[in-house]
């Protein structure tokens, strides 16, 4: 479903992800844990490209929804000026392995020549899909919600799938009311969302996202700004969609609730993926010296 | 005292200075109004010109948009009007009223565009990645979901602009053109009136009524935009 291939993320000088790479599969729910500025969410925003990474690939549903990365493509190493002047010397893989091992590729892309050039435009054409249209397949859950205040509850739902004519007016507010009674939010549809508790908002921004049918769900912490009270709610609905079979990354600091739900969990560290397996195996005998910290703080 | 309202009542009861005051008025109202419409277009194209993001052929809009706002914030008002009436349309038979206009309109467009960026600017970013990961494009974001927000929070600062440009239409009378301002100049000067006090008076009298009209308006508004909110 979505693979993302030895991303780098810098802001300025700090760099945030160096070199992840990770497979998230139809049907599973992988989340995502690990100390607090690790990269987490940077990670996830990566996956529909509310980040863009500095290096690297993301891929959904087979098309690729970043710029080409040439480091990932021997094609296009094979292309380069850089190759054909090592090849004489040595053989093809060890240039290839040197010439990623090295960084020899020239920043200046048109140096590396036209045949260049080419492989690289040939594969982002064969491949790429417009994120816009990739995001429709995404849907997000955010920390803080960002639900409209401006749109009543229904037209919170409704707004997207209408606009992108995924479904008429009426379609749509049907669908709003299915998804409001499956949150238990049908005697709110008409209200404006300041009304609502922080729990029912964030009900109302997962069923928001599902609105637009989405192949795969991403959730950042959705119940860290929430009151202890409200946790639980959350919760369920997100368990519910996980349980009917619905992919999701949850990047969260519930691990009980990870635990339970999840086929697989990645302890991101440093902006790399430090250690990943089963929720049975990663909470109870972890590998990484500092996964077994982290967890021996969280559990306590 | 007396003496002041009895002349007050002179001038509102007499036609010839009546008719001038009203003159000047239309004059005023003419530039403000006209001028006020530039200036909300240019704002707002040069507002959203400046919050694109760099890179691309959005470049140049957004080069061209800094450029403009510094320089007429950074010079006044009066000295852009000369430059308008004297160097750029002095052009024999261009009508004064319309350089006037443009002067004005180019100007206030430059206060709006920061009025109109903060503005915006000021509606949570959460709000824009969460119409985006819906798969909204970054056009169809804006109108729907980040400018309906916006335009709360700058109707205020939009309506004070508007009052000081008002205000500050009166310069025009620096130039000769006959506003407001020129008109109570001009009845003062006049040898029945043979006082400046009077005629002044009654035109501040007419420019806080704009003004007093204006800030009831915009209350009202700013009202109904967020009881619209909570309902
Ligand atoms: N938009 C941004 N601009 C600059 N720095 C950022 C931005 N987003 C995140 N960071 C930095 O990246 C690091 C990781 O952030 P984040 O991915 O949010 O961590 P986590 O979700 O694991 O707590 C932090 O040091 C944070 O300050
Ligand atoms: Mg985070």
């Amino acid at each position: 479903m979505i693979e993302v291939k030895n991303i780098y993320k810098n802001f300025g000088s700090n760099s945030v992800l160096r070199g992840v790479s990770c497979e998230i599969r139809d049907g599973e729910c992988v989340s995502i844990i690990g100390p607090s500025g690790s990269g987490k969410s940077t990670l996830l925003r990566c996956m529909n490209l509310l980040e863009e990474p500095t290096w690297g690939e993301v891929w959904m549903g087979g098309k690729l929804l970043t710029p080409v990365d040439p480091y990932l493509h021997p094609d296009v190493i094979r292309a380069s000026r850089t190759f054909r002047a090592l090849s004489g010397s040595m053989e093809e893989a060890d240039a290839i392995r040197k010439i990623k091992a090295e960084d020899l590729l020239r920043e200046k892309r048109a140096a590396e020549g036209k045949d260049y050039l080419a492989v690289m435009k040939r594969i982002y054409e064969e491949n790429h899909q417009d994120i816009d249209v990739s995001r429709q397949k995404m849907g997000m859950v955010f920390q803080h919600f960002n639900i409209f205040p401006h749109l009543s509850v229904t037209e919170n739902i409704t707004l997207a799938p209408v606009l992108l004519g995924k479904m008429t007016k009426e379609e749509a507010s049907e669908r709003a009311d299915e998804l409001l009674a499956r949150v238990g939010l049908s005697d709110k549809k008409d209200t404006k969302p300041n009304m609502l508790s922080g729990g029912q908002k964030q009900r109302l921004a997962i069923v928001r996202a599902l609105a637009m049918e989405p192949e795969v769900m991403l959730f950042d912490e959705p119940t860290s700004a929430l009151d202890p009270e409200m946790v639980g709610e959350v919760l369920e609905v997100i368990r519910d969609l996980v349980k009917g079979g619905m992919t999701s990354v949850i990047v969260t600091h519930e691990m009980g609730f990870a635990r339970e739900v999840s086929d697989r969990v990645l302890f991101v560290d440093g902006g790399v993926i430090a250690e990943e397996g089963a929720p049975s195996e990663l909470f109870d005998h972890p590998q990484n010296p500092r996964a077994a910290e982290f967890l021996s703080k969280v559990l306590r | 005292m007396t003496d002041f309202i009895s002349k007050v009542i002179e001038l509102f009861s007499t036609g010839k200075y009546m008719s001038s005051m009203w003159q000047g008025l239309l004059v005023t109202l003419e530039i403000s109004v006209a001028a006020s419409v530039i200036g909300l277009l240019l704002g707002t194209l040069a507002a959203l010109a400046m919050i694109s993001k760099k890179g691309g052929w959005m470049k140049i809009p957004k080069a061209v948009a800094k450029i403009y706002i510094t320089v007429i914030r950074g010079t006044p008002m009066a000295l852009q009007l000369f430059i308008m009436m004297f160097v750029i349309f002095a052009i024999r038979g261009f009508p004064e009223i319309l350089t006037a206009i443009l002067a004005f309109g180019i100007n206030s467009g430059a206060y709006v565009a920061e009025n109109i960026r903060a503005g915006i600017l000021s509606v949570d970013i959460g709000q824009t990645e969460a119409g985006r990961a819906l798969g909204l494009n970054s056009s169809t974001t804006m109108i729907r979901i980040v400018i309906p927000q916006a335009v709360k929070n700058v109707i205020p600062a939009l309506g004070n602009e508007l009052i000081a440009l008002i205000k500050e239409t009166s310069i025009v009378s620096m130039i000769g053109m006959y506003d407001l301002t020129m008109a109570a100049k001009v009845v003062g000067s006049g040898n029945n009136m043979a006082s400046y006090v009077v005629p002044m008076s009654v035109a501040a009298l007419f420019y806080l009524a704009m003004v007093y009209l204006l800030t009831f308006g915009i209350k009202k508004l700013e009202k109904r935009l967020r009881s619209g909110d909570r309902s």
